[in-house]
């Protein structure tokens, strides 16, 4: 009897599924104005950044040689440039970088 | 029912927020001058008490009684105002743009670098760039204005000044002298109004 | 001079009450009535207004320190939103019992579960049974005079009641409007100081409040406020007369009828969504519907005689519930049962069906009216409604 247009659709009892590792329905990247830049021959990996970062962006890599950046979320708050120990990072200006875009339809 | 000229404004939460609601208001208000029924309000959902989210304004003007006055955001837009360059590269701002639009961007770069970002550019009829950071130095931080509060610091002493005169010279929505009488920063109107850089795309 | 404002129904409603001079107002934030404590502390702190400002600690304490105040002779202000509101539940009746004509504003929200910030009436409707008066503005300018008719009404002797003064939230909270407002003068001729009765604590006249009672006078209690609620709609209509005559206004106490001198079909609604409602009718009777208006103005007192006497003149009434009572009668909202009820006893009564409009927040359309009209339409036709409730956007049934 009742049509309910599916981008309207709630789940039952508005009980979501959690998300696990990442939310992709909530993209923080395009929140920063600034994003860190990282020169790895200055980084010590003194994981810093992976500690400080309130989004976990910066992760060790797989082989553990390096800090990996997360562009879909970074936020630009730029906290891993200030607790950086090694002058690794720096902070650049976003439009200067043509990837990492995170073209939302709607903010959520 | 006549047609509703609608503008959206795209900001950023807590740092440029009262910016993006000044552009919206100082449009509504300068048309208010000119005899138009307007109405200006910020988006009910986007929760801009995060530094730098992207959250959005509204300003609409029509010649006649506004009559849907209760609706959640500007489906069509004519006229996109980005607060903060950056944003386009994360949000879709043309979004709802059936034709014909212009894009005013607060930034120091030219039409073309922000173009770059854009890839659905055939809704626009214009692209305007002024410099509103370079000109009034600074954007007010002030929540005294929102969730329907009352602004007690006046309309328009920072970035939003340059801007409006850039929507002035690019839409012709609202004359300049409206503008003026509704603008605390009027040395920055007028000199956003002329540093404004227009691209028309066809 | 009236002076005009661009205010939003938040900032309207902290104009209408610093003008109303009240004396203690006890806050809580929470979306979307927040605003009007926003701007009601700015005029406190820059000395626009002469009022204690305490922060409650929830909307439980808010009523309860209202309470308190009212209660040793102070004109109170409070107010709340969506699950705030229900949260206070347990303090609406020992305030409406102990007669102190508190005033809560409730900007209306959509109850949990989940996060919903949009308008839905049933926070407000939900407690309408606790003895308190209870109505809805329609625009920012019908909230700012709410305030003050309220305060008159709720103060009179022959009343003694609190009163809720609603409006949609974000529709009229949030979105500004032209309001007008009056000089203080006006507002001191219209509204007397709040002189309050000799039940008030007072350490000259020792008195106690909420003693315990025997369940045999626990009938007597609820007897005194309902007789009170037998007097009130002519204490309404003294105070509506006396605000049209002395702000210029033109309000109608209970019912506001709008093109209904030869309509068929009606649509009965309150609150924010009656603003386009009204367009939604002009544009009907461009098309040949002979569709009008009835906006209730007051749901507590419910105007039974008023409603009877002008939804009696049509064929099809459809009711706009933005509220839901699950279980209820219709299966719908509320407004329904109050309306078949007003007409009961009229010997030849309109059909009547009702719409789920708004729920939620949801914005009501232009389109939405006419949907709704061509339903009523066909019910008149075939001389009958096809069901009680019909939801709006969610369904394709026109009869």
């Amino acid at each position: 009897m009742f049509n309910v247009p599916q981008e309207r659709a709630v789940p039952f009892g508005c009980v979501t599924p959690a998300p696990i590792g990442e939310q992709p329905m909530m993209r923080t990247g395009n929140w920063r104005e600034f994003r860190p830049v990282i020169d790895h021959e200055q980084c010590n990996l003194c994981m810093n950044c992976v500690v400080w970062c309130p989004d976990a962006c910066w992760q060790l890599s797989e082989n553990e040689e390096e800090v990996v950046w997360n562009s879909t979320y970074c936020k630009g708050c730029l906290i891993c440039v200030n607790e950086c120990s090694h002058d690794a990072l720096t902070k650049a200006y976003e439009l200067d970088f043509p990837d990492g875009v995170v073209r939302l339809e709607k903010p959520f | 029912m006549a047609h509703v000229q609608e503008i959206t404004v795209w900001t950023r939460g807590v740092v440029k927020d009262k910016e993006g609601r000044d552009v919206a208001n100082g449009i509504a208000k300068a048309a208010d001058k000119e005899g138009k029924f307007t109405q200006a309000f910020d988006n009910y959902v986007d929760l801009p008490d995060r530094v730098n989210v992207p959250v959005r304004k509204y300003a609409r003007i029509s010649d006649d009684d506004i009559e849907m006055k209760y609706e959640y955001e500007n489906e069509k837009p004519q006229v996109v105002v980005v607060v903060d360059a950056t944003l386009v590269k994360g949000i879709d701002v043309l979004r709802g743009v059936e034709k014909d639009g212009v894009l005013v961007v607060n930034t120091n770069r030219t039409p073309d670098e922000i173009l770059k970002f854009i890839p659905n550019q055939q809704l626009l009829k214009s692209i305007a760039c002024v410099d509103a950071d370079g000109i009034a130095g600074e954007s007010t931080v002030d929540f005294s204005g929102t969730e329907g509060g009352v602004d007690a610091v006046g309309l328009g002493s920072g970035i939003a000044a340059p801007l409006l005169g850039a929507v002035a010279k690019s839409t012709g929505l609202v004359k300049l002298e409206s503008l003026a009488a509704v603008v605390k920063n009027k040395e920055g109107l007028f000199k956003g109004h002329e540093t404004t850089v227009i691209k028309n795309l066809h | 001079m009236a002076k005009e404002m661009t205010l939003s129904g938040c900032a309207a409603s902290a104009q209408a009450v610093k003008m109303a001079k009240v004396d203690v107002i006890c806050s809580y934030p929470i979306r979307p009535y927040t605003a009007a404590m926003m701007e009601l502390a700015k005029m406190v702190a820059e000395g626009e207004l002469d009022a204690e400002f305490i922060h409650g600690e929830g909307e439980h304490a808010q009523l309860s320190v209202v309470y308190g105040a009212s209660a040793a002779g102070a004109r109170t202000f409070t107010g709340s939103s969506g699950v705030g509101v229900t949260y206070a539940m347990e303090v609406y009746s020992p305030i409406s019992g102990a007669r102190l004509p508190v005033q809560m504003m409730i900007a209306d929200r959509a109850l949990d579960p989940p996060g919903d910030f949009g308008s839905e009436h049933t926070d407000a409707m939900s407690c309408r049974d606790q003895g308190w008066i209870m109505g809805w503005a329609e625009s920012p300018q019908e909230a700012f005079d709410n305030h003050l008719i309220n305060y008159r009404i709720g103060e009179d002797p022959r009343v003694m009641l609190p009163q809720f003064v609603c409006q949609d939230g974000y529709f009229v909270s949030h979105i500004p409007g032209k309001v007008l407002i009056p000089d203080q003068a006006q507002v001191d001729e219209f509204l007397p100081p709040y002189n309050p009765g000799k039940h008030v604590l007072d350490p000259k006249q020792p008195v106690s409040h909420g003693p315990q009672i025997r369940p045999d006078q626990g009938a007597i209690m609820d007897l005194q406020r309902a007789e009170a609620f037998l007097e009130m709609p002519k204490v309404i209509e003294e105070a509506v007369g006396d605000f049209n005559r002395i702000f210029g206004r033109h309000y109608s106490p209970f019912v506001e009828e709008f093109l209904t001198d030869d309509a068929e079909i009606v649509f009965f609604i309150q609150g924010g969504h009656a603003a386009t409602a009204r367009y939604a009718v002009k544009h009907l009777r461009e098309r040949g519907v002979k569709a009008g208006l009835v906006k209730l103005r007051f749901v507590r007192p419910f105007p039974t005689t008023q409603v009877a006497e002008s939804l009696a003149k049509f064929k099809g009434v459809g009711v706009v519930e933005t509220s839901t009572s699950y279980g209820g009668s219709m299966r719908g909202g509320n407004l329904l049962v109050e309306v078949r009820a007003a007409l009961y006893d009229v010997p030849k009564r309109p059909l009547t069906t009702s719409f789920m409009a708004g729920l939620g927040g949801d914005a009501v359309t232009l389109k939405d009216f006419y949907w709704m009209a061509e339903i009523l339409t066909n019910a008149v036709k075939a001389g009958r409604v096809g069901k009680t409730v019909y939801w709006a956007g969610l369904e394709q049934a026109v009869a």
